[in-house]
This record gives structure tokens, sequence and C-alpha cells, in this order.
């Protein structure tokens, strides 16, 4: 039996297969469809049903055909809202589509957002010096209000002092 | 090539003759080239055509669309909006908000209608509904 070239042709039989050869697969949720949960594919999806829960895709996402998405969209490539489709979540894709009349409420990140934390360390080391130099200069001030602390423990002796000069004289 | 330079303080009648108002069928319409730049709070009875460098607020009771190669870091509130420049600012629209391919905008949006092409960058949080005519914060 040789299966090498039948199996090529089972792509419906297995459907697990898919990504060994690069291929990647292709999701549709029809207008009956259902999906309450995560879902993580490698390939392309498309949604014309109801969706509640977040969804990644390394590939595209397509909501059409009257398809409602609640919750986060993560998709590598491309994320198109169709002038019938519905979106109420968050999104984090690389290419952004919304057709006129699509619903869409929700936070909208793309991009690369690596080069930020890089900067944020070199803020760090910058700051760090220059805190140092103002401890310094605030540590000879100290000594100041600990010399002008003195005076007013020494104002209420002052104030005692007098007493005891007028008590010498009225002694 | 004279770099028109203007600064509005809540003068539209006055600041808008001074930088290309125009009446087509009758809007009135204020115009800004690609080498002119306007900062501050500009309140305006029409459309704005914004190119150039843009920074402040735009009240605008028509349309307004920035122009490719523009940059604006403004704050806008009008009827319709269309972006093919770059943005910085939030975006308030009675009605449709269309990002073009080019566009690249950044800050949170309050839309009835959004249009957003393939090709254009959006980084902040959308909201769709019906906009009320005053903003609560004033």
């Amino acid at each position: 039996m040789s299966s090498t070239g039948p199996a090529a042709r089972n792509r419906t039989a297995a459907p697990a297969g898919n990504g060994s050869d690069g291929a990647h697969s292709s999701i549709v949720l029809g207008p009956r469809d259902r999906l309450v949960g995560q879902l993580y594919i490698e390939g392309d999806l498309r949604v014309a049903g109801t969706v509640e829960g977040g969804l990644e895709v390394t590939g595209s996402v397509e909501i059409d055909d009257g398809g409602r998405v609640t919750g986060p969209v993560t998709a590598r490539d491309r994320l198109v809202v169709g002038r019938s489709g519905s979106l109420m979540g968050d999104v984090h894709v690389a290419r952004l589509v919304v057709q006129d009349g699509a619903t869409f409420s929700g936070k909208v990140s793309m991009g690369k957002q690596v080069e930020a934390p890089p900067k944020a360390v070199e803020q760090v080391h910058e700051a760090e010096p220059a805190i140092k130099p103002i401890e310094a200069v605030k540590a000879p001030e100290a000594a100041k209000p600990a010399a002008a602390i003195k005076p007013p423990p020494a104002s209420r002796p002052g104030q005692s002092t007098r007493p005891p000069e007028t008590k010498g004289k009225r002694r | 090539m004279d770099v028109q330079e203007a600064v509005a303080e809540s003068t539209p009648g006055a600041s808008a003759e001074d930088n290309g108002d125009a009446k087509r069928d009758g809007q009135r319409k204020f115009t800004m080239g690609p080498n002119d730049s306007l900062e501050g709070k500009l309140v305006f009875d029409g459309s704005v055509h914004v190119d150039g460098r843009a920074e402040g607020e735009f009240k605008v009771t028509g349309n307004l669309d920035v122009a490719q190669g523009a940059t604006a870091r403004i704050s806008i509130e009008a009827a319709n909006v269309t972006v093919k420049g770059q943005v910085e600012g939030s975006v308030t629209v009675r009605d449709k908000l269309t990002l073009g391919k080019n566009a690249r905008l950044s800050g949170d949006i309050v839309v009835r209608r959004l249009q957003i092409d393939d090709g254009a960058s959006l980084n902040g949080h959308v909201r769709m509904g019906d906009i009320e005519q005053h903003g609560s914060g004033g």
C-alpha cells in the first residue's frame, strides 16, 4: 500500500494534520454556529456566527454576514470587520479594516511595541545618577536643619532662661 | 513659498477669512496648505481642511479632513472626519470617521460610523454610538 499519494489528497479526512507542511487551517463559523471560549488557530478565521470569548489567530480574522464577536481578538495578520459584522472587545492586530456599517467598540493596538521597553530602561539609568547629586546637595543642607532644629528647643529654654534671669534679678 | 502661521484664538470668522476661507455650495471652508501651521483653538462654522502642521483643539460644525502628509496633534470634534495623514489626539465624530490607507491615528475615538481602510494605523480606544451634541467635558 503506497499511502504517500492518496494521503496528500485526504485533507478533509485529516484536519489535525495542518501546519506540518506549512499549510494553515481555514475555519468558518456559519450563521448558526456558536463558539463560547478561547480559540487559537494557526490560520484564518471567518466568523458569520457568534463568538463569545477570545480569538487568537496567526492569519486573518474576518467578521461579516451578521457575525458577532464579544471578546478580545489577536490577529497577527489582518482583522476585517465587515459592514454587517459586530465586534465588542480589545483588538491587537497588524492590520485593521473596518467597513462602513460595522459595529466596533474596544481598544485598538497596532504596530510593534518592542521598542518601548528599552527606552524605559535607559530612562531609569539616566534617572539614577540624577538622584545622587540631589542627595549629595541635600546632605549639607541636612546639617543646617539639624542646627535649625536646635534653636526651637533653645527658644523654649530661652523663655525659661528669662525667668531665671528675672529670678536672679529678683533675688 | 510663504509660510502662513496662524494662531486662532476662538475667533472663527476673522481667522478663517485670513486663511483661505472659501465658500463651496454655500458652505464655508477653512483650508490650510502643506506649508501652513496652526497652533491654538479653532471653533469654525463650516468645514476644515487640515494640511501642514496643526496643534491644539478643533471644533467644527461641518466636516474636517486631514491631508496626507499632514501632522496634527489636535483634539477633533466634527460632523464627519477623514484622516489621510497623521493625527495624535482624541477624535469625536458626530457621524462618520474614515481612516485612509496611509492614515495614522493615535487617540481615543467616539464615533457613530467608522470606516478603516487597509493600511491605516490606529492606536486607541474606540466607542461607537450616538454622540451628544454638547460634550460633557465642555
